[in-house]
């Protein structure tokens, strides 16, 4: 047991049977500490069959997208198909604090596993449910994969171009935010039996889970009947607006958020690209005086005023074809750096490699690396979300090898190697 | 019989604005904490000002926005600026157990709330720090918003179709879920080790940090194998089809004084359905649910590989089928079949149509004094003994400066009195 003595979560032990959906909430808790035992399938995990692969080698012990999100935990294999599994797993519900499930609704229930048969063995267990639409209601049994749960919160509705279909969000995000909120109610469950002794099970569907990241699009239809729409790289419907979304640089892209609360005014801009001498004609009436009142209210009255929306629109397009030919000269990191300097809103349009290069990230030393024995290799892996100062976030131990932890484990209940070789033998572990 | 929730007496001094921090102390609300915003009229949060607001009103207490995020909280004006404030904003520390905020750290030094000083105050605070970039290293000023947030941290370039700028996810949604997220769990972590050892601590949570923990494939598959990894629409090299089809379209309400387009399908106004087909079960289920039309028997399409390969041919033509359906019937006929499907909500769908949201009471109407009664966002995971509730709407800006002066900080009237005539207090 290499149980670091100043981690948060050192005395807590949680037992993984999810799928997908749950694999970020047990790496938060393994990260923060918690002793995470991945339940796998004698075949290993599903997701040790997703890409991308260490050298694209497909192989269940080179999936990088299972090893981002295994860090820190143990893995035992466990057939929970089989009644022999599935004794085996009751007699390891006493050794757990917390189970994290991810069936659909009812299943666990009746082969006697669900928050009232764990209640019986360890009476004051935390049960997390992850599923796509929670424990009960008429969809809970609907089949929910991350695009699913995505559409169905609403968030999907709202991003990509109006011609397009809706776009999903990169990088599983429905299951990552069941994944958070499936944690976060975790430790607000252990939280209550540290108080009180009282274990309790844990509900999250995966499109409630999302639904706050839908802005401002329940409210504008709750209080003003406005749908929300996507609108894509115009980000005010039906009006181009200079400052304000993607524009190419030399090497890829910057982000622009001018004129909005917070930055520095579309005069600091113009600024900016007159002591380049690349204003071209914007320092000249009628820019000028355009350019001093460009700013939400103006946009504002234009948007409810069609007059002045024809007024303004020729102007808005002009300065627009300027800003575009001042940023297309630049690299994007110097963009970027050189607007911040002027509290300019405009951010670079990260890659992975500008992440990992990011100037900010290394002087954090955000990246952690993790040596792996299999591979001969060191690989570099996301830090942490968060800092805690007396409970440190930690990578302790690289991502398991498929039942690596069996006689560990096994071993902690009592199982001999006669034992462990005959449920070998018939398939459970 | 409901057991008080878990963090019945657990007080929340929350200087942080905007979205994440917002975000993160309602949810300590919603589950029992109480929880004080110190606001400050000369630096309102920026969220008060902005729409959607109620027909006819635009106060700073009536943005559907700001209020979503600030149910179950006090609002107490207090102007930092002047040396008295900041000794009121110690006495409120010294009160409370948790610290919020997502200001810069200039800001936070500013106005002397960094660690070392309100841990001087109160020695087992914990207290949490939400800045853009971190409070140290060469960026740490930088200015940035959610809208910003998200390409920086690399949303933008990995989402939506390969021969789009990278626009982005529509909002800010790093923000809203991912940090505010991560907060939520590093304070309950840290409440949880101040309960066990007596000890509190500071978190730092860098959004940019917090946002890119969420992306972590893309970014082994850069430090590993090299490969900048390119956006993909709605494709995944591990399920096809996997994607949006549209469905029939449906007029959406104009806005004020907007005429219909003239659009065959007006941008709005169509309707989509998200199917994922994950293994060859489910392949075959889809083409029954379809009816069995002859191309699906088509070799080509009877292995990942092969629907992987001719993915442009098979969307059209599941595209054909769904077209004349709506949305819901489509995720129905595919449900029943065992297909993973889901209708491409709106908000309107979200919030009145969706039968499950509606059983589940997911949304929670509240009576604001001024806004009236609107929706909320409920509990984003749901305790069964200890279930969080919002237990009031939004408060009005500065509503609860004379209860928390009265009974949190105790101060008599004439103090209070003195405070407000030096502008102090607002």
């Amino acid at each position: 047991m290499t149980q670091d003595e100043d981690s948060a979560l050192r005395d807590i032990r949680v037992l993984d049977i999810a799928g997908e959906i749950g694999l970020y909430c047990t790496k938060l808790l393994a990260d923060l500490g918690a002793d995470v035992i991945q339940v796998e399938s004698p075949c290993g995990h599903p997701a040790r069959g997703i890409g991308p692969f260490y050298h694209d080698e497909i192989d269940l012990e080179k999936s990088l997208y299972f090893f981002n999100l295994t860090t820190n935990k143990k893995s035992i294999t466990l057939d929970l198909d089989s009644s022999d599994g599935r004794d085996l797993f009751r007699r390891l519900v006493p050794t757990a604090d917390v189970v994290v499930e991810s069936f659909p609704p009812g299943h666990l229930d009746r082969l006697g596993l669900g928050y009232a048969g764990l209640a019986q063995i360890r009476s004051d267990i935390v049960l997390t449910s992850i599923t796509g639409f929670g424990q009960w209601g008429p969809h809970s049994r609907y089949k929910a994969s991350d695009i699913v749960g995505l559409a169905m919160s609403g968030v999907m509705w709202l991003a990509g171009e109006a011609e397009d279909p809706p776009n999903r969000f990169y990088g599983n995000q429905g299951y990552i935010s069941a994944s958070i909120q499936a944690a976060a109610g975790t430790l607000m469950a252990l939280y209550h039996r540290d108080v009180t002794g009282e274990g309790q099970q844990v509900d999250v569907s995966m499109q409630e889970a999302l639904s706050m990241a839908q802005e401002t699009s329940i409210q504008s239809w709750d209080l003003a009947n406005l749908p929300r729409r996507r609108i894509g790289a115009a980000r005010i419907p039906g009006m181009t607006v200079p400052g304000i979304g993607p524009y190419e640089c030399r090497d890829g892209y910057v982000f622009g958020y001018l004129g909005t609360p917070g930055g520095a005014p579309w005069t600091e801009m113009l600024r900016w690209m007159a002591d380049e001498g690349k204003a071209e004609d914007l320092t000249e009436e009628p820019y000028l005086s355009f350019i001093q009142d460009l700013g939400l209210p103006l946009l504002s009255q234009a948007l409810t005023d069609p007059p002045t929306m024809q007024r303004i629109a020729p102007f808005l397009a002009h300065i627009e074809n300027v800003l575009k030919r001042f940023l297309a000269s630049k690299l994007k990191v110097d963009a970027y750096e050189e607007a911040q300097e002027r509290r300019i809103l405009i951010g670079i349009v990260s890659t992975p490699k500008d992440l990992v290069e990011d100037k900010q990230l290394r002087h954090r030393r955000y990246f952690q690396d993790l040596y792996h024995p299999e591979l001969d290799e060191t690989l570099r892996y996301p830090g942490p979300p968060a800092r805690l100062s007396q409970t440190p976030w930690r990578l302790r131990r690289r991502p398991p090898l498929i039942g690596e932890h069996n006689a560990e484990v096994y071993g902690e209940i009592g199982l001999g190697a006669e034992e462990m070789a005959d449920l070998k033998g018939a398939g459970v572990i | 019989m409901a057991a008080p929730p878990p963090l019945t007496g657990i007080r929340v001094a929350d200087f942080s604005w905007f979205g994440a921090g917002p975000i993160c102390s309602q949810a300590l609300a919603t589950f029992g904490a109480e929880v004080v915003r110190i606001e400050s009229e000369t630096r309102i949060d920026g969220l008060r000002s902005v729409a959607p607001f109620p027909p006819d009103k635009n106060s700073y207490n009536v943005s559907g926005w700001f209020n979503n995020y600030n149910a179950g909280k006090l609002s107490f004006s207090l102007n930092l600026n002047l040396p008295k404030g900041k000794e009121i904003a110690y006495r409120l520390v010294r009160w409370a157990d948790i610290f919020i905020t997502n200001f810069t750290p200039r800001v936070v030094e500013r106005w002397g709330l960094t660690y070392d000083e309100l841990a001087r105050v109160k020695p087992d605070i914990v207290a949490a720090y939400a800045p853009m970039q971190g409070m140290d290293g060469p960026r740490r000023d930088y200015l940035g918003f959610g809208a910003v947030l998200c390409p920086i941290a690399g949303f933008n370039h990995l989402t939506g179709f390969s021969h789009r700028e990278p626009v982005g996810l529509g909002t800010n949604y790093p923000d809203y879920v991912v940090n505010a997220g991560h907060t939520l769990i590093a304070i309950l972590a840290a409440l949880r080790h101040r309960h066990k050892t007596g000890q509190g601590q500071r978190i730092e949570l860098a959004q940019i940090e917090s946002s890119v923990s969420a992306l972590g494939g893309a970014l082994l598959d850069y430090t590993v194998n090299g490969r900048v990894e390119e956006r993909q629409g709605n494709r995944v090299p591990y399920a096809s089809p996997h994607g949006a089809f549209p469905c029939l379209p449906v007029e959406r309400p104009l806005w004020p004084g907007e005429e219909r387009p003239t659009d065959e399908v007006a941008p709005g106004d169509d309707r989509w359905c998200a199917i994922a087909v994950l293994n060859d079960e489910e392949w075959q289920a889809l083409c029954t649910a379809m009816g069995d039309p002859d191309w699906c028997r088509d070799e080509k399409f009877s292995t990942l590989l092969g629907r992987k390969q001719h993915e442009d041919e098979l969307e059209q033509r599941i595209g054909e089928w769904t077209k004349d359906k709506s949305a819901p019937e489509v995720m129905e006929i595919l449900q029943a079949a065992g297909v993973p499907a889901g209708a491409i909500q709106t908000a309107q769908d979200v919030l009145e149509n969706d039968p499950h949201l509606k059983a589940r009471g997911y949304y929670v109407y509240l009576d604001h004094p001024e806004a009236g009664r609107t929706a909320y966002d409920g509990p984003a995971f749901r305790l069964s003994k200890t279930p969080g509730y919002l237990r009031s709407p939004a408060p009005c800006l500065g509503e609860h400066t004379y209860y928390v002066c009265k009974e949190i900080l105790g101060m008599d009237d004439e103090e209070i009195a003195d405070l407000v005539a030096e502008q102090v207090l607002y």
